[in-house]
């Protein structure tokens, strides 16, 4: 009996190795950790139930019947973040340089139906060579069946991917369609096709920095939602992003107790928007002077950074905040700007996370780099999700809100629950100037001295949140300094809202 | 009394002047520029008159506007503050003309000093020591050396016309006095086309000591002892005391006397000030008198127990002073640090910008462990109020008062401590170095003290063991209240793991944790000792961590990191991450990323709108060429490339917005 026992042991031992010594220490070298290292960092102490340890692949072809090793490049399993459960896969590299066979793939599809069927998180760590070449077509139909999967779980689990070592080819689109993409600097990338085959195809040289990294998706393309210098950093921030999120879409999101008064007011934030309607200030000093600690995660930083997505809470209920920043390119509304929060947007609503926006929008960007580039497409996206959005939806109105850019911003059009102005809120179609200038073409060219007057007019009857308020557009204007207070009442309000759209198959959003 | 006066002044000082003001009954007017519509003191004074555009050449230093705003409140008198106006003869004789008390000298006392040459022979002929120099023109290098030798070295050979450290040669014996003369000689007459040359004696590592004096209408000067101001960066005071740690009872007496020598010569009756440039042996020299109240009176104050602004008022009324030199005693010590919207980490360059946090520490009287002690904090602002570029970028003056010099720094040390400040870089720990120097405790001070102690800039400094303990207790602390909440969120039991690592900036410890009823004991088992937290009322979110280590009270400044925390105690700041033994040795692993090497990139001092880039890609730029040229506060700032090269990339363009540190060009 003790032998029999003892083979076990001897069994996971041999599991655990992964692919042996000599490669964990070139993967440390790397400045990465293992697999399970990996594992052992994102999840509470002594949580992890690994699944599936013995699994090995089944190919034959080019003396790969050899060459197996327990595990076959992929540790799957589930544990708990804080207490609550998620699912984990976590690609080995030091076993087959983590490629994809069909027994690895069927690993991963097996903890994707059991999330599904359990309600709990996924979270992907990523660093994998791509398919298993010697298996052929298998692993192709392994790859398959996985992206099947991420899309059946789309909107009923979250699904989270971190790109802690090269992520390229078919391996790219499995991240691709969960819901966040993080990656961690320097040792992460993800490309369809990688610099040799670039500069085959196209002449173009670049580096796997250069063509995938962190910084290129983080900032440039937009595919990841945060880059993170390493290991550590990125798992710790998976941690705290988890607290924020519901385990499926048939929960609420988890309310924490909050160390923040619900009534605090700030008397700072009255003197936020400056006098100068020109100058811009920083719309997350709002953010972070309203919700609970000033504890705000934020979802893709450094791309678009002229609107702010995130996750916040008000009195322990975590909310997602969606808010034009100023401080960049004014806060318009651009193709960006717009699919990174309709995205957003689009994951509060799945996951029954209510959205208080924040509103400072000169309008739409102007010029053909955007008309060409499908602005009108791009942001009927954010139109769209924010109206098919049924989550509570709370609205403040800082300053601008111009034009078409007024409607999509969470206005009380497209069922806006509550929304607020601050007294400094300019709701119309345009700025002043250019308004006079085009109900008063005529005199715009002969008389500027009375076009200056008709300025002045206009916007000492348009550009105050009261207009919009008489006609009931607006709940309230409320004071600055009370906003905090004032959005978590509303959020208690809108606790057992219930609003369901008509039955459709799906929508048909403009993608 | 008055019953209403005017004050033209802003900011800090205008709050001041309104407080004692109020104190004494007499209403207050506030003048102010547009940019200081909604400030503090338009808000605590009883009336306010608009007087322009925010620059000060075109509200604060117009005499009319302010005469103006005089008659259209029925004000009775002015107090002109520091700056601005308040050292124009013309403004005060204004005043006396339209029959304006003027709170302040009259207008002889303040023109007489405010000419350099004539408030020396005022100096000489009151019997006030003046540095020993040559002012006649001097011949020939000969001429030079015997003149030296009668002076006594070192000296200073100077051009008439020279400045900016041009024509200027310290010469310690004969020989370099010839040479010396000769020097300047030939650099005066190629800079400056005059080639005429004086000496004067050289005081080496010369420290700044002042002599308040204070009179009246009737005749009457005292003095109200010295302030020391030695600490200065680019002749800006920073850190100022009252008394001076060089001074003794003989030297003070006399610097005293002399200082009422010259106010009773030239009739001053008001608050003004007497400079001394001072050596290290004591030996003193008059430079020249502030007919005015000084930024720094407050430290007078606070060792006196007199009021300034209100003794100002007073004389300027009629009144006799109401004590003589007798009366006075120096009770205690005093120390103000000056905290400047200014980033001590990037070479002290100006950082104006919004107070997005400003939590300054409770005035009035403390205890701590050092003994008990008084907090003083004169300020202008409020959170949220913008440090605007067109005024002084002084934040607030500091002021703390212990028994003794050790203990008015120690509470200096404390202060710095609680007074937090977010949105714009800020001089605070910096002060705070400077109160844990030995040489400044030491109070072997000098005007170049600055320039010597951190010869190659301000970068914080490591932290001490003691530190090192706090930073650990710290963490630990917050690392424990924000898990145990989430595991309560989550469903998940207590935290019951004892034994974690600590990691400081990389360097790892390990602890034992043991939560007890006043705090936390950490234990320390392989320093075989142990340290205990207490009275920490910390709550996730706050930025300010108080609390007792080992008896000793502290506030610690703390945000939250990627992977753990960043603490600041006093000029020391770290990254502090709290981690199981396994995590710890994974941790340990990954490789410390250091900061990208910007040697080869041009970046944005600060953030801003590109104005221009002023190069291309594949182009030549030779050191001190303009790369771009980045409008920040509608100031333009042209940004310069540090060496040569040729341009690889160019990040933004013109019209982009750019964040301080972004990459504008980087080089091949």
């Amino acid at each position: 009996m003790q032998n029999i026992l003892e083979e076990l042991e001897r069994r996971r031992q041999s599991a655990r190795q992964g692919g042996g010594e000599r490669r964990i220490a070139a993967q440390h070298a790397k400045g990465k950790l293992t697999a399970r290292e990996r594992i052992e960092v994102l999840l509470d102490e002594r949580s992890f139930e690994e699944t599936d340890m013995f699994v090995e692949h089944r190919c034959v072809d080019f003396g790969m019947a050899d060459q197996k090793v327990p595990g076959d490049g992929v540790v799957t399993g589930h544990g708990t973040i804080n207490g609550r459960l998620v699912y984990v896969f976590s690609k080995d590299f030091t076993v087959f340089g983590g490629s994809l066979s069909g027994a690895h793939a069927s690993k991963i599809v097996k903890l994707q139906k059991m999330a599904l069927q359990n309600g709990a998180p996924i979270i992907g760590l990523f660093d994998a060579g791509g398919a298993r070449i010697q298996e052929g077509v298998e692993s192709l139909a392994g790859y398959a069946d996985i992206f099947l999967q991420n899309v059946l779980a789309s909107g009923v689990v979250p699904q989270i991917s971190v790109i802690m070592g090269p992520c390229a080819g078919g391996d790219v689109y499995s991240p691709a369609m969960t819901d966040f993409i993080f990656m961690v600097k320097d040792t992460g990338y993800m490309y369809v096709t990688g610099p040799e085959v670039v500069r085959t195809v196209t002449n173009e040289v670049v580096t796997h920095d250069e063509l995938g990294g962190a910084r290129v998706h983080a900032q440039k393309s937009g595919v990841a939602d945060g880059a993170f210098d390493n290991d550590l950093e990125a798992l710790t921030q998976i941690r705290r992003l988890i607290d924020f999120l519901p385990g499926s879409n048939r929960d609420r999101p988890p309310v924490r107790e909050s160390y923040d008064h619900p009534d605090r007011d700030e008397p700072s934030l009255d003197t936020l928007v400056p006098s100068n309607p020109n100058k811009p200030y920083d719309m997350k000093e709002l953010i972070l002077k309203v919700v609970d600690e000033a504890d705000f995660f934020e979802v893709s930083p450094e791309f678009a950074k002229n609107i702010v997505t995130g996750f916040g809470r008000l009195d322990g209920q975590p909310v997602g905040v969606v808010a034009n920043q100023p401080l960049a390119l004014a806060g318009v509304l651009d193709i960006d700007s717009s699919r990174k929060a309709a995205r957003f947007v689009r994951f509060c609503d799945a996951f029954n996370i209510p959205l208080l926006t924040f509103v400072d929008v000169p309008g739409f960007m102007p010029g053909t780099k955007q008309e060409y580039g499908g602005l009108i497409k791009h942001g009927a996206k954010l139109l769209f999700a924010y109206a098919e959005a049924t989550v509570p939806k709370i609205t403040v109105i800082t300053r601008k809100a111009y034009g078409g850019a007024y409607d999509v911003m969470s206005s009380k059009h497209l069922r806006g629950d509550v929304n607020y102005a601050w007294p400094t809120a300019e709701i119309a179609v345009m700025g002043a100037k250019g308004a006079v200038e085009i109900i008063f073409r005529a005199e715009a060219k002969s008389d500027p001295e009375a076009l200056a007057a008709r300025e002045a007019e206009y916007k000492e009857r348009f550009a105050n949140p009261f207009v919009a308020a008489q006609r009931g557009y607006i709940d309230d204007v409320i004071m600055p300094h009370g906003t905090r207070r004032r959005v978590i009442r509303a959020l208690r309000t809108l606790k057992n809202k219930q609003l369901h759209n008509p039955w459709k198959k799906h929508d048909n959003i403009p993608l | 009394m008055f019953s209403k006066i005017l004050i033209a002044n802003r900011g800090e000082i205008a709050v001041r002047i309104i407080k004692t003001a109020r104190r004494l009954g007499i209403k207050t007017v506030q003048v102010y520029s547009e940019a200081d519509a909604d400030s503090l003191a338009v808000e605590m004074a009883d009336e306010k008159v608009f007087i322009g555009p925010p620059p000060a050449a075109q509200s604060y230093l117009l005499a009319d506007k302010i005469v103006e705003a005089v008659r259209q409140t029925g004000a009775e008198a002015v107090h002109p503050g520091f700056g601005f106006l308040s050292e124009n003869a013309g403004f005060a004789q204004r005043l006396a003309d339209e029959k304006i008390v003027f709170i302040g000298p009259n207008p002889h006392a303040i023109e007489a000093m405010g000419d350099k040459i004539t408030s020396k022979k005022f100096a000489a002929e009151a019997g006030v020591s003046t540095v020993p120099g040559y002012m006649g023109l001097i011949d020939d290098a000969e001429h030079a050396a015997r003149i030296a030798g009668e002076i006594g070295y070192p000296v200073m050979i100077k051009a008439s016309a020279g400045g900016g450290g041009k024509g200027i040669r310290v010469a310690w014996t004969d020989a370099e006095a010839r040479e010396g003369f000769g020097a300047v000689k030939a650099e005066a007459k190629g800079a400056f086309g005059d080639d005429r040359i004086f000496i004067e004696k050289f005081i080496t590592s010369p420290r700044h000591v002042e002599i308040q004096v204070l009179g009246d209408k009737h005749g009457n000067v005292v003095h109200l002892f010295e302030r020391e101001c030695s600490i200065q960066r680019r002749n800006q005071k920073v850190i100022e005391e009252a008394p001076s740690p060089l001074l003794d009872a003989k030297t003070r007496e006399a610097m005293g006397a002399q200082a009422v020598a010259l106010a009773k010569a030239v009739g001053y009756d008001s608050a003004g000030t007497v400079e001394f440039v001072a050596g290290q042996d004591k030996s003193f020299y008059f430079l020249e008198m502030n007919t005015r109240l000084q930024v720094e009176h407050p430290v007078t104050e606070l060792i006196t127990g007199l009021d300034l602004v209100e003794q100002m008022i007073r004389s300027a009324y009629g009144e006799k002073l109401a004590f003589e030199q007798k009366d006075l005693k120096i009770k205690g010590w005093a120390m103000e640090g000056r905290i400047y919207a200014e980033d001590p980490y990037r070479k002290f360059l100006p950082s104006i910008g919004r107070l997005v946090r400003y939590d300054p520490p409770k005035e009035g009287e403390h205890q701590a462990e050092f003994g008990d002690y008084v907090v003083r904090n004169d300020t202008g602002v409020r959170e949220g109020d913008e440090i605007s570029m067109f005024y002084d970028p002084m934040i607030a003056k500091l002021c703390t008062w212990g028994e003794t010099r050790e203990k008015a720094i120690d509470s200096m040390g404390r202060a710095l401590e609680d007074f937090h400040i977010e949105g714009l870089g800020q001089n605070v720990p910096f002060l705070s170095a400077v109160m844990d120097q030995e040489r400044f405790r030491s109070g072997k001070i000098s005007t170049a003290y600055i320039a010597e102690e951190f010869p190659e800039g301000f970068h914080g400094l490591e932290p001490t063991p003691f530190q090192q303990d706090l930073m650990t207790a710290v963490a630990v602390c917050m690392q424990r209240t924000q898990v145990a909440r989430a595991r309560r969120a989550g469903g998940a039991g207590p935290i019951e793991r004892e034994a974690w690592r600590v990691s400081i900036d990389r360097v790892q410890r390990e602890v034992r944790v043991f939560v007890t009823e006043a705090g936390l004991d950490i234990e320390l088992p392989e320093e075989g000792r142990s340290v205990r937290l207490e009275s920490s009322q910390w709550r996730p979110g706050e930025a300010q961590f108080k609390g007792v280590l080992d008896g000793r009270v502290f506030t610690a400044t703390v945000r939250a990191g990627h992977d753990g925390f960043v603490i600041r105690h006093r000029a020391a700041e770290a990254h502090v991450l709290v981690l199981t033994p396994k995590v710890a040795e994974l941790y340990a692993r990954l490789p410390e990323k250091v900061a990208a090497d910007t040697s080869k990139m041009v970046i944005s001092p600060m953030p801003g709108l590109v104005v221009s880039i002023d190069v291309t890609v594949g182009q030549e730029v030779k050191e001190g060429e303009t790369v771009a040229v980045i409008e920040a506060m509608k100031m333009q700032n042209i940004i310069k490339a540090e060496r040569d090269g040729v341009v690889k990339s160019v990040g933004p363009t013109a019209g982009d917005s750019v964040a301080a540190d972004e990459v504008l060009v980087e080089f091949a």
